[in-house]
């Protein structure tokens, strides 16, 4: 297939799920805060920190008490456009990718998408959003899971599905790792495995950032930070887990190799990668451990990404270098 | 109001006086072959159509079919082509008339350009003045000798045609380079079978759905020889931000081969390579959207950053086909089109089966003359403007207007063209309340490979404020989806 195609391929399916994640954190968090009682720069502020806009905001708003204004974080994560990862800024960039390829995505997926986006965008997603916030985030989660539906039952399953899984999951995969690190860097390192009631509540909302509090109770009796911090990195049948990600990601990205007969280097370091997480999955981490982990997780996913543009979006001409 | 809203929709539709109207014979009396769609969409009723029409437009909009305005910071503003649930309608025994004057064109203007850049021998012969042809700035110099597979220039043409005040057809203009707007005949269609499913189930009219593989077939027809069976074709667009791009998706999808951008495609030992996810891949046929001018920055401008470098020589050998060829526009140049009939004449020994608008072209002193004359009460056009853009409309003109087309007629009398105005047909149209008359143009699309096809319908394009003689979409124009009864 076409590079430039397989790699709006890629992006589609990134910024969706991006779109998604950040629906179901945005909703999680504000359900959180009614159960619990924060200190107010925990209540919105590491919201920002794992969509890593905290330069962005500042910028946008530099007045130090705008990180506690709630109503200001969830329509910068929402309604900003100029946020490269707000809700309308994923959508929008979606749909732009589905657009630039839409003679080779389904006609289901474009209506879905492009549908979704004027909602969006024409007046009755604000509208919702305005009325009854906690529906508008489910809409945008259901739109989203439409979309990758529509996808699945209506793509042939081949190279551009291929790239459109691949994407969605390594996007899923650092969004789990991206938060569970965010109770690092703001929430602190869990104290004791006698857990307080508000820190329990914190790993409740974690799960449910993740959609993962069922799974992780059929698992788990009990809550605790450590086995938490185990269930959404490592347990293979969690569809958001780090490892089922990219485990899964690796099955798509094999099947691209050999369908092109390319791109050893980036199954090669997704293997490496997938391979080190699952040596580790019996490991209790927390805490900074838990932190380097993540981020050698989150690092290593980047140069998986710069290896398989590489390899396909942007390859090396041969016939150059022989005219050359 | 509401009973307002039960009436028959034409019970009140008056035909503008002096105009040919396209459905009405009189108030009150359809033409027999358009009576029967008349009635069903008289039982209809006003308030359903409306809600029929308000459906479309949201089918347009989540369907995206849209075409982009410039200027907006992301790139342009998607904007969907006003639609109108009022079909135009052609009878049988006119589109045979129209199918048969098509092909007969495109025959001609083919031949005219295999011959302007082979022998010249219609030059030579004197039935068209060298000048004419040498100062058009569709005329490539480079082009000469050039010859492409199959001897087809004009793979794909869209000829719009007007109606007169007596009804007959005629040529207004030939668009033989990258003619575009077939994407909407076909989503018109297909958006008028979910609004209007009662009126079309009952009216048997001709589909339009096998364009895109007509257009396939043809062009795959006239891949190099070193193809084979399996010649790979792709669409080639400017990219994402282009006016058209919706077009050029649809094409491709429906066509079932790659959309490609520019940086898609690079040149290397005179041969067009794609490059792909597994590595490569030579490319045979190339059904490219972009103006010549901009197609390769080796040959033509330089400074064009939506060209592939080295295509037009990888096409000079004969190693790729382009679809539409290269140097088309010297046969669609306004200052070219007097002579078409002269064409027909000299190339197939045929009397021309469909007339066209009178012209004169002010180059002529004699013509200019009369031009110069009588302005107010002519449609005068730079020859090389499109979209309704560059044209002076006498007849509604200030006179400030007039003189200023004056003087740019004299200072470039080569640029400029006028015709008499033609009391362009109107069609109902329906207006948010009621029906009224509105006027319209066609363009037809040609499709020629091995042989000649002509789609069976085309853009109905409607100028939708009262009084307008201008259809562009640029300029407030909406579109039909057009009929052609069964016969």
């Amino acid at each position: 297939m076409i590079s430039r195609v397989a790699e709006c391929c890629f992006w589609l399916h990134r910024h969706a799920e991006r779109a998604e994640s950040m629906a179901r954190l945005l909703r999680v968090n504000r359900s959180f805060l009614l159960d619990v009682n924060l200190p107010e720069f925990s209540r919105w502020w590491p919201v920002v920190i794992v969509s890593g806009e905290q330069e962005r905001f500042a910028e946008q708003h530099p007045d130090e008490s705008a990180r506690n204004d709630g109503e200001l974080v969830q329509q910068y994560l929402t309604w900003d456009e100029k946020c490269p990862v707000s809700v309308i800024g994923s959508v929008y960039w979606a749909r732009e990718n589905a657009r630039t390829i839409r003679d080779a995505i389904s006609l289901e997926m474009w209506e879905s998408i492009n549908g979704f986006w004027h909602w969006l965008r024409r007046g009755q997603g604000r509208r919702l959003y305005g009325r009854d916030r906690d529906a508008f985030y489910q809409r945008v989660k259901e739109s989203v899971a439409l979309f990758q539906g529509v996808c699945h039952n209506t793509m042939l399953h081949e190279e551009p599905f291929d790239f459109m899984r691949l994407g969605m999951l390594l996007e899923r995969a650092g969004q789990t790792a991206r938060i569970l690190d965010v109770k690092f860097h703001l929430l602190g390192p869990s104290t004791s495995e006698a857990d307080s009631p508000v820190e329990a509540a914190q790993w409740v909302a974690l799960l449910r950032s993740c959609s993962a509090e069922q799974s992780y109770l059929r698992r788990h009796r009990r809550l605790a930070g450590a086995h938490v911090a185990r269930f959404l990195l490592s347990e293979p049948l969690f569809p958001r887990s780090v490892f089922h990600c990219l485990e899964r990601a690796l099955n798509f990205l094999s099947r691209i190799s050999k369908s092109s007969g390319r791109g050893d280097a980036s199954s090669e370091k997704l293997a490496a990668l997938v391979e080190s997480v699952r040596v580790r999955a019996g490991e209790q981490l927390t805490g900074a451990p838990l932190h380097e982990e993540l981020t050698r997780i989150i690092d290593t996913t980047m140069d998986v990404c710069a290896a398989i543009h590489r390899d396909y979006f942007d390859p090396s001409l041969p016939l150059d270098e022989q005219a050359a | 109001m509401h009973a307002k809203q039960t009436t028959a929709p034409f019970s009140e539709y008056t035909p503008l006086p002096g105009t040919f109207d396209e459905v009405f014979e009189a108030r009150d009396k359809p033409r027999e072959a358009f009576a029967a769609t008349v009635s069903l969409i008289n039982a209809m009723g006003a308030a359903e159509l409306r809600t029929r029409q308000r459906l479309a437009g949201k089918a347009l909009l989540t369907g995206g079919i849209t075409f982009n305005v410039y200027g907006d910071r992301r790139g342009g503003v998607e904007r969907i082509f006003p639609f109108d649930v009022i079909p135009r309608i052609v009878a049988a025994e006119d589109w045979e008339h129209i199918d048969s004057g098509l092909s007969q064109r495109i025959r001609a203007l083919n031949m005219f350009l295999a011959d302007v850049y082979g022998d010249q021998r219609i030059i030579a012969e004197g039935h068209v003045p060298r000048d004419v042809v040498e100062s058009s700035t569709g005329f490539l110099e480079k082009m000469v000798g050039v010859r492409p597979p199959g001897g087809v220039y004009v793979q794909v043409a869209g000829i719009d045609l007007i109606r007169g005040a007596d009804g007959r057809f005629l040529v207004l203009e030939d668009n033989l380079r990258t003619p575009s707007g077939v994407s909407y005949v076909l989503e018109n269609r297909a958006v008028m079978k979910r609004v209007l499913a009662p009126v079309l189930s009952k009216i048997d009219i001709r589909p339009v759905d096998e364009y895109p593989s007509r257009l396939r077939n043809a062009i795959s027809s006239l891949a190099p020889e070193r193809a084979g069976d399996h010649p790979r074709v792709v669409v080639l667009t400017p990219g994402p931000y282009n006016s058209a791009y919706f077009e050029h998706t649809f094409l491709a999808r429906r066509m079932g081969c790659d959309l490609v951008c520019p940086t898609d495609l690079f040149v290397h030992d005179d041969t067009v390579f794609v490059k792909t996810t597994a590595g490569p891949q030579r490319v045979d046929v190339i059904y490219r959207r972009i103006d010549d001018d901009f197609l390769d920055p080796e040959a033509f401008r330089a400074d064009s950053l939506l060209g592939v470098r080295g295509i037009v020589r990888a096409y000079a050998r004969g190693n790729v086909t382009l679809a539409n060829g290269i140097g088309n526009g010297v046969a669609d140049d306004k200052g070219v089109y007097p002579y078409v009939p002269a064409m027909i004449r000299f190339y197939l020994s045929e009397e021309p089966i469909l007339g066209q608008v009178e012209t004169y072209h002010c180059e002529n002193a004699a013509e200019r003359d009369h031009v110069l004359q009588n302005l107010a009460s002519m449609v005068t056009k730079d020859v090389n403007g499109s979209g309704g853009y560059g044209m002076l409309i006498g007849p509604r003109a200030a006179p400030a207007e007039i003189e200023e087309f004056r003087q740019r007629i004299k200072q470039r009398p080569r640029s400029y063209i006028a015709q008499p105005l033609v009391e362009l047909s109107a069609c109902p149209t329906w207006l948010g309340d009621r029906i009224a008359p509105r006027r319209v143009d066609l363009r037809p699309f040609i499709v020629t490979g091995r042989s000649t096809w002509v789609l069976p319908g085309g853009l109905t394009r409607v100028a939708l404020a009262e009084g307008s003689y201008v259809v562009n979409s640029s300029q407030g124009g909406g579109s039909k989806d057009t009929w052609v009864l069964q016969r």
